[in-house]
């Protein structure tokens, strides 16, 4: 796979390129800031990209903007935003407009090379990838009546690689169950928390972030 | 009412009867003298026009000269030279009476040449009635001396009845020593070039200072200035006329337009001399009321306004200096710089005890400084006092506030800089350190060595720890979500991770000042954690816009005490109130 990196540290971008070629992906383009990295998505024709959230010019959230520009204008190259902050805000930001082909990683993440080829994978096969340390914040998200305790362990398995991003084929395999039984845990899951939203349609995920961080159900 | 304040100064016996005098000579001429002759020894009996120009020059000046004298204690003789002109004024008459004493002609003789001098220093000595500069005074006597020759001269060696020249006194001259016709004639040809030369520079340096003095001097001047412009203009024409035509007749119609204009330009001067006077009376009056008024209930701040009211000079300031920075305040404390000499900007000093306890700083021209001081400093002491005082404690608090916010941004800034460092050093540096575990480990792992794979592995998990804890810690640090997405969803992030249920209400998608943001985030943060050292169920968070406020509201924390948040939030000169179970912060946002 075609695969661009943006990073501003030379440091961390070595070390992410060499364990990327590692992996067997094909590096095409490198790039220091946002404006390199338009260029080279224009130029390196890569199909995903892998992009730090802080960059200059403003160090700030050039990741989230580059992925919104990469997405409204190149709708078939996927990108990954690595940061450091566990920061549900800014994961929900990246999906709410193209709940397709990104993903938001902790940084030390990509360095267990499964999880980097895992993700980029399922990036280009259109779903989401939502680190689990931030699904983890939100489902442990204190709350006075909490609508999660109507749901069963195995529901409350499902519901946390939903919110990751993953297929239910893909959680499907990553219980040991089949695809026809999450199929039915999701159908479940949807109605005890009242969310209104086909739970096979591609916006489920936001659904379910936006619900584990309302305020009071 | 206060205490009595007197306007005038003690008229006294000799005031008395040169009003008097004045008055009488004025009337005297008034009947006498056009009645004497058939109109051709004075332009007053050549018309009746030329009569009424006469009588409201003369009587004009005498009674301004009188009334600027009486009204304005203490500014000095000068005002009195607008009276002896009109004195001067009227000696032509006397000199031009046919048949009347001898002695009283050749007596206005010697006087008639002063009228210049006493017009020139009048002219300069505007408004104040003082002359102020060495060069003006300078000016002035070399007119005074100039007159005193001519004066004296003609009076001992001038014989009339010898002179080719004259026409209205060709008879009486009882001081004659030794007739001179020639040199006479000399003394009469230099009296007309000094004149030509006085009358021209007395329009125009009245005119110069009309074009460059502020708006405000330009006002008070001008009734003065524009009638000398054409005062001097008429006597430059008069002398310009005798050196064409030296026999001067009142029948002529150049010599008696040219009189019948000076005539009324001396009377406009004459009235515009009595509307300065009454004006600064007027202000007086209002000024010395307000010092009384402020001297029985003095509102500190209200002296500045209320003095530019009473001087009608509205950009009068009164300022304060602060005994040990040496700046300058005003009545709110507020620092203010002291305008630079020259720019029609004057500055007074209010003193008491040697020490400069005030600052007035006005309009050059159009309020008197002399005045001003003695007006406050009598009666306006307390009001002085009490505005001082405020304004001292005031311009501290001021600062004081400045320091407080200041010191307050100083510390975000260092945090948000930390923040970085950490981001951008440590963080990278364990995440490459992580990195080279893991690929240790694997290569220990290929290489079958069980403990070194088993040291790597828990080095591994080290690392993670430390990547951990240094997020946390830069997010504890300053939360980067606070300063690129703003109040709202860091306060989300905030309840994300708090260790007890956190409602969220109310929240602006609006960005704020960056220390607005960072205070809503440090008084929402610690209300939490205090909630929940407290042992709270949950706490509610609300916020909400008002108009230039941010409100923050805590429910199920408190009561605190809380006084680092009350500082932050106070150094932003916001509200904070902690009560048991509700802490609020109101923070300026505008």
């Amino acid at each position: 796979m075609r695969i661009v990196v943006a990073e501003d540290v030379m440091l961390t971008r070595e070390g992410i390129v060499r364990l990327l070629r590692d992996a067997g992906f094909e590096v095409v383009g490198q790039a220091e800031d946002l404006d390199g990295l338009m260029r080279s998505v224009v130029l390196d024709r890569p199909e995903a990209v892998v992009v730090d959230i802080r960059m200059p010019p403003t160090h700030t959230d050039e990741g989230l903007v580059a992925a919104q520009q990469i997405r409204t204008q190149h709708p078939d190259v996927g990108v990954l935003v690595l940061s450091q902050h566990v920061e549900p805000s800014y994961a929900m930001r990246l999906i709410q407009d193209h709940p397709e082909r990104v993903g938001y990683l902790l940084k030390e993440r990509v360095f267990d090379a499964a999880i980097l080829v895992d993700a980029l994978r399922r990036i280009a096969d259109g779903e989401c990838v939502i680190d689990p340390t931030i699904v983890s914040r939100l489902l442990g998200r204190q709350r006075r009546e909490d609508p999660l305790s109507a749901l069963t362990k195995r529901e409350r398995e499902v519901l946390a690689l939903v919110a990751e991003g993953l297929s239910n084929q893909a959680v499907a395999s990553r219980l040991f169950i089949t695809e026809r039984t999450v199929e039915a845990h999701t159908k479940q899951i949807f109605e005890k928390l009242g969310l209104d939203v086909d739970p096979t349609s591609n916006r489920r995920i936001l659904a379910v972030l936006a619900f584990l961080r309302s305020p009071v159900p | 009412m206060g205490p009595r304040v007197s306007f005038t100064k003690p008229v006294g016996v000799p005031g008395a009867l040169l009003v008097v005098s004045a008055v009488t000579l004025g009337i005297v001429t008034l009947l006498v003298v056009p009645r004497s002759n058939l109109g051709f020894t004075t332009h007053a009996g050549a018309s009746p026009a030329a009569a009424l120009a006469d009588f409201a020059a003369g009587l004009g000046l005498v009674g301004a000269g009188l009334a600027a004298w009486l009204l304005r204690p203490g500014s000095g003789s000068g005002l009195l030279m607008v009276s002896l002109a009109g004195l001067a004024w009227f000696a032509a008459d006397w000199v031009g009476w046919e048949g009347g004493p001898p002695i009283a002609r050749s007596v206005a003789m010697a006087v008639a040449p002063f009228y210049l001098a006493f017009v020139v220093h009048l002219v300069m000595a505007s408004p104040g009635g003082r002359l102020r500069s060495r060069r003006q005074r300078l000016a002035a006597g070399a007119v005074y001396a100039a007159a005193a020759i001519v004066s004296v001269g003609r009076a001992l060696i001038r014989d009339p009845f010898l002179d080719p020249y004259c026409w209205s006194n060709c008879r009486d001259n009882v001081f004659l020593v030794s007739a001179q016709p020639g040199i006479a004639r000399a003394l009469d040809l230099m009296w007309i070039l000094v004149s030509l030369i006085v009358g021209l520079l007395v329009a125009a340096l009245a005119i110069r200072y009309l074009i460059y003095a502020t708006p405000t001097a330009r006002r008070t001047m001008s009734p003065i200035l524009v009638p000398a412009v054409l005062l001097g203009l008429a006597i430059a024409a008069h002398a310009l006329a005798l050196l064409r035509q030296p026999l001067e007749s009142p029948q002529d119609a150049v010599f008696s337009a040219i009189f019948q204009v000076g005539a009324w330009a001396a009377a406009a001067l004459a009235v515009g001399v009595g509307l300065v006077v009454v004006r600064s009376w007027r202000a007086r009056v209002t000024l010395a009321r307000l010092a009384s008024d402020l001297g029985e209930a003095p509102t500190p701040g209200s002296l500045g306004p209320v003095l530019a009211r009473a001087t009608g000079d509205p950009s009068l300031i009164v300022v304060y200096p602060l005994p040990v920075s040496g700046r300058h305040v005003d009545a709110s404390g507020t620092t203010v710089d002291l305008p630079t000499a020259g720019v029609g900007r004057a500055v007074t000093p209010i003193v008491r005890n040697d020490t400069e306890v005030a600052l007035v700083v006005h309009d050059a021209a159009a309020v008197d400084s002399e005045q001003l001081r003695m007006q406050i400093g009598a009666a306006a002491r307390l009001a002085v006092e009490n505005e001082r005082l405020q304004a001292e404690v005031l311009a501290q608090l001021n600062d004081l506030r400045a320091s407080r916010a200041r010191v307050v941004q100083v510390g975000d800034a260092e945090r948000r800089r930390l923040e970085r460092n950490l981001h951008d050093g440590a963080q990278q540096h364990v995440l490459a350190l992580s990195y080279d575990l893991r690929l240790a480990r694997v290569g220990a792992e290929s290489a079958g060595s069980p403990e070194l794979t088993a040291l790597l592995t828990s080095a591994e998990a080290e690392a993670q720890t430390a990547i951990d804890d240094l997020r946390e810690l830069a997010h504890g640090i300053y939360p980067a979500v606070l300063t690129e997405a703003g109040i709202g969803p860091a306060l989300w992030t905030l309840a994300d991770s708090a260790p007890l249920p956190v409602e969220l209400g109310g929240l602006p998608d609006d960005r704020f000042p960056e220390a607005v943001e960072r205070t809503a985030f440090v008084v929402a943060s610690e209300a939490i954690d205090a909630a929940s050292h407290l042992g709270s169920t949950h706490v509610e968070v609300r916020m909400i816009r008002d108009d230039d406020r941010l409100v923050l509201e805590v429910k199920g924390a408190g009561p605190g005490p809380f006084v680092h948040l009350a500082d932050r939030v106070g150094a932003l000169e916001g509200q904070f109130t902690a009560e048991a179970g509700l802490i609020r912060a109101e923070i300026p946002c505008a």
